[in-house]
């Protein structure tokens, strides 16, 4: 099943930056042994102060895009703890609706196999039970929850999410902040 | 697949642990720094044109990492593995033990392998380009030299070192280099005997091309 990640330009981005922060210390590094060779051969001239400057601005270059770099480490990280957050908070949610619905223990179980996109026959499979008895559970689960089939059913949770924007989960927002 | 009332949260908090996946500035330096050193020491001519490039390019890649160490992400930083000989031998004597602490970074350990390795390229590093003089490489060297009516290099003396201290250099840098395969020798035993300690894979962290 595909899992919602940040944008793939977003993820790229690293790497890019990565590289180019590399070429340019390459090239810092290059300029500063030469005009450093120059310096010590013979005095300053126009030459050497032009290697010495491109040099300086190199170096500074590299710990500007070390700093963007960074930067951007950290929107992805945020991102995806974001993501984790949602998660959290969605089963949070879908599991005290559950309750308060008074879903028995395998109603529970199928509804969450329900929710989570698999069909009939994948539930009796995983579950060890005939086909009609997973009918018959998700039958009375709809009803509990009154709608009519699985796409209202998880339209409820979708819709909770977005007229409630995203909670905070604190544990892991402290979590990425320990890491960070 | 678990269904369950809750299902299993994410581990929120708990443990420090070191990072899933280093960041790509460590691994990219991880790497190039070891094959820098491993072409020059064993397939590179010995200050040969491309043992010099190579050179360079393990002390811009190394610039690089050191610049890191201060702008980077926080397990990156310095700061998250500072060089402390006491804690290090206070892991190596939980590991013994069997119960090795958990890290957000390096273990304290690893942390100083790592700076011996860093510093032990340094000074291989060094030695080479004041041996050198700064130049690219022995040809341009000697072929700038003798413009300038320098004969001195083609009897072995450089420019900016006289002949016993050109001596001494070379000495100091296959010794030093030396040291630095073996200290590697040592990271890459210490890399697996952490791994099995802490039943992680560190190795997969480090690996370049994950995401
Ligand atoms: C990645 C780092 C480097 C490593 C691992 C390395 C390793 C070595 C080794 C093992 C030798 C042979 C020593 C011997 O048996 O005499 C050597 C020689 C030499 N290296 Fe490097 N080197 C490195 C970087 C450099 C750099 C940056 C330069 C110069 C800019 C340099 C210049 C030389 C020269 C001139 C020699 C010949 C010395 C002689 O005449 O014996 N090396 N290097
Ligand atoms: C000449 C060879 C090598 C050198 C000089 C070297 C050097 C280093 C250095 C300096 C670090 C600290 C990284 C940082 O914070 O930027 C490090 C970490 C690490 N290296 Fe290497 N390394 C070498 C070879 C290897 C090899 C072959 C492996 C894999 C088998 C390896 C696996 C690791 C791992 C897993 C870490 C992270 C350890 C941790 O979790 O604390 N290294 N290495």
């Amino acid at each position: 099943m595909a899992a919602l990640k940040p944008p793939a330009a977003e993820r790229r981005r690293p790497a890019l930056l990565t590289g180019l922060v590399a070429a340019q210390a390459l090239a810092a590094v290059f300029f500063a042994a030469d005009a450093a060779t120059d310096l010590l051969n013979a005095p300053w001239t126009p030459h050497t102060l032009i290697e010495a400057f491109v040099a300086l601005a190199l170096g500074a270059g590299v710990v500007i895009g070390a700093v963007e770099l960074r930067a951007a480490l950290e929107r992805l990280r945020a991102q995806e703890t974001a993501l984790a957050a949602a998660r959290g908070a969605l089963s949070t949610v879908v599991a005290a609706q559950f309750r308060d619905w008074a879903l028995t223990p395998a109603e529970t179980d199928v509804a969450w196999l329900a929710l989570k996109g698999l069909d009939v026959a994948e539930i009796a499979a995983l579950r060890g039970s005939a086909q009609g008895t997973v009918r018959a559970q998700l039958a009375r689960v709809y009803a509990k929850a009154g709608v009519s089939g699985r796409a209202q059913f998880a339209a409820l949770f979708v819709e909770e999410l977005l007229a409630q924007g995203v909670p905070e989960a604190d544990g892991a927002h402290e979590a990425s902040r320990r890491q960070a | 697949m678990r269904p369950a009332d809750t299902p299993p949260a994410k581990a929120v908090g708990g443990d420090p642990h070191p990072p899933v996946l280093w960041d790509p500035v460590v691994r990219l330096t991880h790497w190039t720094i070891a094959v820098a050193i491993v072409v020059n020491y064993a397939l590179t001519e010995d200050g040969g044109t491309t043992h010099v490039w190579v050179g360079y390019l393990a002390l811009a890649i190394l610039v690089l990492r050191l610049v890191w160490g201060f702008v980077g992400p926080a397990e990156a930083r310095f700061a998250a593995f500072p060089p402390a000989p006491r804690a290090a031998l206070a892991h190596l004597a939980d590991l013994a033990a069997g119960r090795p602490g958990r890290y957000r970074s390096h273990n304290p350990a690893g942390a100083l392998m790592a700076y011996a390795l860093w510093a032990m390229l340094a000074v291989v590093i060094a030695t080479g380009i004041l041996m050198t003089a700064g130049g690219p490489g022995d040809e341009a060297l000697m072929r700038a030299a003798v413009e300038r009516d320098d004969w001195s290099i083609l009897t072995g003396a450089t420019p900016w070192v006289g002949d016993a201290a050109a001596e001494v250099l070379e000495e100091v840098h296959e010794v030093a280099a030396n040291l630095l395969l073996l200290l590697a020798a040592l990271h890459i035993a210490g890399v697996a005997v952490e791994s099995r300690a802490m039943r992680t894979n560190l190795v997969r962290a480090m690996l370049p091309w994950r995401r």
